[in-house]
């Protein structure tokens, strides 16, 4: 009994400071921030271009580039869609084909139409639109990371 | 009687107060079928696993886990030094080895019922250490930081991120955040050297705990099992030691005709790179291929999770004393089942990733 008592004591004496330490990051909000990606008049109507961003993240102790890229369609009357470039199966990033009229996940062989819903392999959920804005004629979008 | 020193082996082991391990390490005496082929699966995991522990020791001198420079620093240590590539490969042939042997421990296990009573822990906690061994695989292969690692890492944390409610907590728990980044490769570097090495020789001591106090399985024409046995030492002992150069050489020599692949550094802007799925884990990548949608966490979470609480009680659901397997019709049965459909799925999944050439 006493040895129960003294033993839990001393598994809370180091669990709590040790959990806590080992937790701490893993616990932090996600952030996010409007990633610039240049002029509107660059974007072609009616098609579905790879834009690609690079801006500093702090990853702990460390501030490095995090690179990636998002798609943007631009329709005729110049209304911008975007879309993430990550599948919605298991995060493999998803490639515009225009000869297939589809976005295509080389890892599972999903696809997506170009309203970025599913047409055909594993994944169900539909590509994410990112958050877009149009200020002073450049393109802004709302990444998280 | 040495001489320059005049202290016979007597009074060393005297002085080392090592009488009591020595008596009893020269009295221990085995069953004599313990050495027969199909029982040294057990002694060869032992070696491999040795040999894994001292090639990822030796490598650790030259690994830097940091980004931007954890790939220059395998680089180096395989082309740059002698061994380098035998090392990292004796590591790399050496788990995928471990994996085919541990299968065959298991299996070997299962077919001559070694899990009956008064066994039942042996297995459970042989399971454990089973279900444990992939945890090395998922935190070894991002440490190299090439394309191939940092991708599979990509679909293997959204694969346990996919787990109703707690997956993208674990996901966050095992990279300390978000991303995969430098908190997330320090974390697996020392998951990796650390803590599941501790974890593992802990769970193989119990594994020892229990064949040492319920003995190894009786061989099936169990007339002869009471009468014949061999010491432990030397015969088990140099047995083991002639597998174990056995093993090493084989491995080195593999090695040294097929280096340890690397891959090009990792990119994580580069989407035209397709983790191809390791053959140990293609069925369940095809499960998880087969279920989609709302049925996803079937393939990902309930038949895997299922499979793995079967092995756990299977001890305790099949407890007849019947032990030859012809004799255990019902329960051959269901294991050729599922050792089929595993088969089946791994087959679909190979030829899915790796004959049908990407768009």
């Amino acid at each position: 009994m006493k040895t129960t008592v003294l033993g839990s004591g001393a598994v809370l004496l180091l669990g709590i400071p040790l959990i806590s330490y080992f937790v701490a990051p893993s616990l932090k909000k996600a952030t996010g921030k409007w990633v610039d990606f240049g002029a509107i008049d660059d974007l072609t109507p009616g098609s579905i271009e790879m834009l690609t961003y690079e801006f500093l993240v702090k990853d702990g102790w460390l501030v490095l580039p995090q690179r990636g890229f998002v798609w943007a369609k631009t329709n005729q009357d110049r209304a911008i869609k975007v879309f993430s470039s990550t599948c919605t199966h298991l995060a493999c990033n998803v490639i515009w084909q225009e000869e297939a009229n589809h976005f295509i996940c080389p890892c599972h062989s999903g696809r997506f139409d170009s309203h970025g819903n599913p047409v055909a392999g594993p994944p169900t959920k539909p590509l994410s639109t990112l958050e877009s804005k149009i200020e002073e004629e450049n393109l802004l979008v709302y990444l998280t990371f | 009687m040495n001489r320059a020193t005049g202290i016979s082996h007597v009074t060393l082991i005297e002085y080392l107060s090592l009488e009591r391990i020595v008596k009893r390490l020269s009295v221990l005496t085995v069953p004599a079928d313990a050495l027969t082929w199909h029982r040294f699966f057990g002694a060869l995991l032992l070696s491999l696993l040795v040999l894994l522990f001292l090639s990822g020791a030796f490598m650790a001198f030259y690994y830097s886990p940091a980004l931007g420079s954890a790939y220059d620093s395998v680089d180096y240590a395989l082309f740059s030094l002698p061994f380098g590539g035998i090392i990292k490969g004796v590591h790399h042939y050496g788990w995928n080895l471990f994996l085919i042997v541990l299968g065959a421990h298991l299996v070997r296990a299962f077919v001559v019922s070694a899990y009956k009573p008064p066994r039942q822990m042996i297995w459970v906690s042989g399971v454990m250490i089973l279900l444990f061994v992939p945890l090395f695989i998922i935190t070894g292969d991002l440490l190299t930081w090439d394309q191939k690692g940092f991708w599979s890492t990509q679909v293997r944390l959204s694969i346990i991120g996919s787990i109703p409610f707690i997956g993208d907590l674990l996901v966050r728990l095992f990279q300390g955040g978000p991303l995969t980044g430098i908190v997330a490769l320090t974390r697996f570097y020392v998951l990796h050297i650390l803590f599941l090495p501790g974890l593992l020789a802990f769970l193989i001591l119990i594994h020892f705990h229990f064949i040492k106090n319920n003995g190894l399985s009786y061989s099936f024409s169990s007339d002869n099992y009471s009468t014949k046995t061999v010491r432990f030492f030397p015969v088990i002992f140099n047995r083991w030691l002639i597998l174990f150069m056995g093993i090493t050489l084989v491995l080195g020599l593999i090695s040294w005709y097929w280096p340890a692949p690397l891959g090009d550094p990792a990119d994580p802007t580069d989407s035209s790179y397709v983790p191809r799925p390791e053959w140990w884990v293609l069925f369940l990548n095809q499960l998880v291929t087969i279920f989609t949608g709302s049925f996803s966490v079937v393939g990902s979470v309930i038949i895997p999770g299922g499979l793995a609480g079967l092995l756990i009680v299977l001890p305790f659901i099949d407890s007849s004393p019947e032990r030859h397997p012809v004799r255990r019709k019902r329960v051959m049965l269901c294991a050729a089942i599922i050792a089929i459909a595993i088969l089946a799925l791994s087959i679909m999944g190979y030829l899915e990733h790796f004959s049908t050439p990407h768009v």
